[in-house]
């Protein structure tokens, strides 16, 4: 009995070890890549605003996958230049667990329109028509992308424009979707 | 690579005055000094009402392009850059400022709101390879400027403090 009761807890600690390394293995996995900050800082404020074409999106109801928050202004030179690579990472991760939404910060809807139309993307965007949204979030600046994890938790920010179909960050992002499996 | 771009205030198409760039080991700074009537012809294209133009008009504009070349973090605290013309201070208005005055002045959220977004942050953590900037405002002067920026670095603050220093800058004035 003793040694069945000693195999019983070696058994149980082998288990335990296996459970933490795996658990420590996929946070080394989803280290995130160069230009985008672990920002782990909790609950993501929730927000209401409609889209161009009028439809209402909340974010507490997006709960259960990932939301790519992404900040911009029709100004902003990088976000002129990042918009066809957000199209691109649009096309190539698809599926109900990862969602893009864009924020626009401050403009009407004319001038958001035709600067979608005008870089010939697909996306469409929120309208933060007051700027007040944008200031809860707080971006380090214009373009900032948060990602918030299926609990609606802020996890990461990605610093200024990325190349977001770069196979570095698709990878990461697939990481991240896998992880929550 | 889009991360090599200026983030804050990259205005498209804009006219650009040959910026002053500033390189150490640690850091790149870049200033571009922009023309009473660039800022405001940026402003008023995106609907900004006249009484916030004509104060915008009467200022100095320097946007400055920050890029952290070191391995470590380094810390922009704008109240630590101290800004001085023919022996004097220059005081920078600080973003609080304006934005109480455009309050005062019921300019609309929007507004307020894009004109908060060109300004560079008062205090930023700058990670390695990090590039961020935005515009200074400063009171309008035809005198050559000198600046003083110190920067902490390090996680915690605790590394050398790296201090800039220049007798370059200017405000950019419109043809006449």
């Amino acid at each position: 009995m003793k040694s069945l009761s000693g195999f019983i807890k070696l058994t149980t600690l082998t288990v335990i070890i296996f459970i933490n390394t795996s658990v420590i293995a996929k946070e080394i996995d989803v280290k995130p890549p160069f230009g985008i900050r672990n920002h782990d800082i909790g609950i993501a404020p929730d927000f209401t605003l409609q889209d161009i074409d009028g439809e209402t999106f909340t974010l507490n109801k997006s709960k259960g996958q990932w939301i790519f928050l992404h900040f911009w202004a029709s100004w902003c030179g990088p976000c002129r230049e990042e918009m066809p690579a957000i199209q691109r990472l649009a096309d190539k991760i698809q599926g109900d667990k990862f969602n893009i939404v864009m924020i626009n910060t401050a403009e009407d809807e004319d001038t958001i329109f035709e600067f979608l139309a005008a870089i010939d993307v697909d996306l469409n965007s929120l309208m933060d028509a007051d700027g007040q949204v944008t200031e809860v979030w707080k971006p380090r600046g214009l373009p900032t992308t948060f990602l918030i994890n299926p609990k609606g938790e802020i996890k990461y920010q990605a610093i200024g424009g990325r190349e977001w179909d770069n196979p570095v960050y698709i990878q990461f992002i697939r990481t991240l979707i896998a992880s929550e499996d | 690579m889009l991360n090599t771009l200026p983030l804050l205030v990259v205005i498209a198409n804009m006219q650009v005055v040959q910026p002053v760039i500033i390189k150490t080991s640690d850091l790149e700074l870049e200033f571009t000094a922009r023309t009473p009537n660039q800022m405001s012809s940026f402003y008023e294209a995106r609907g900004f009402p006249k009484s916030m133009l004509n104060i915008l008009k009467k200022h100095c504009y320097i946007t400055a392009g920050i890029t952290n070349m070191s391995d470590q973090k380094i810390w922009l605290d704008l109240s630590r850059w101290e800004f001085s013309s023919a022996g004097k201070p220059l005081k920078r208005e600080h973003r609080d400022y304006w934005k109480k005055r455009w309050q005062d002045m019921d300019i609309p959220l929007n507004k307020q709101s894009t004109f908060r977004w060109t300004l560079i942050p008062e205090y930023l953590d700058y990670l390695p390879g990090e590039h961020e900037g935005g515009n200074l405002v400063l009171p309008f002067t035809n005198k050559p400027i000198t600046l003083k920026a110190t920067f902490a670095t390090g996680e915690n603050k605790q590394g050398k403090e790296i201090v800039i220093t220049t007798d370059k800058l200017f405000c950019a004035e419109d043809e006449q």
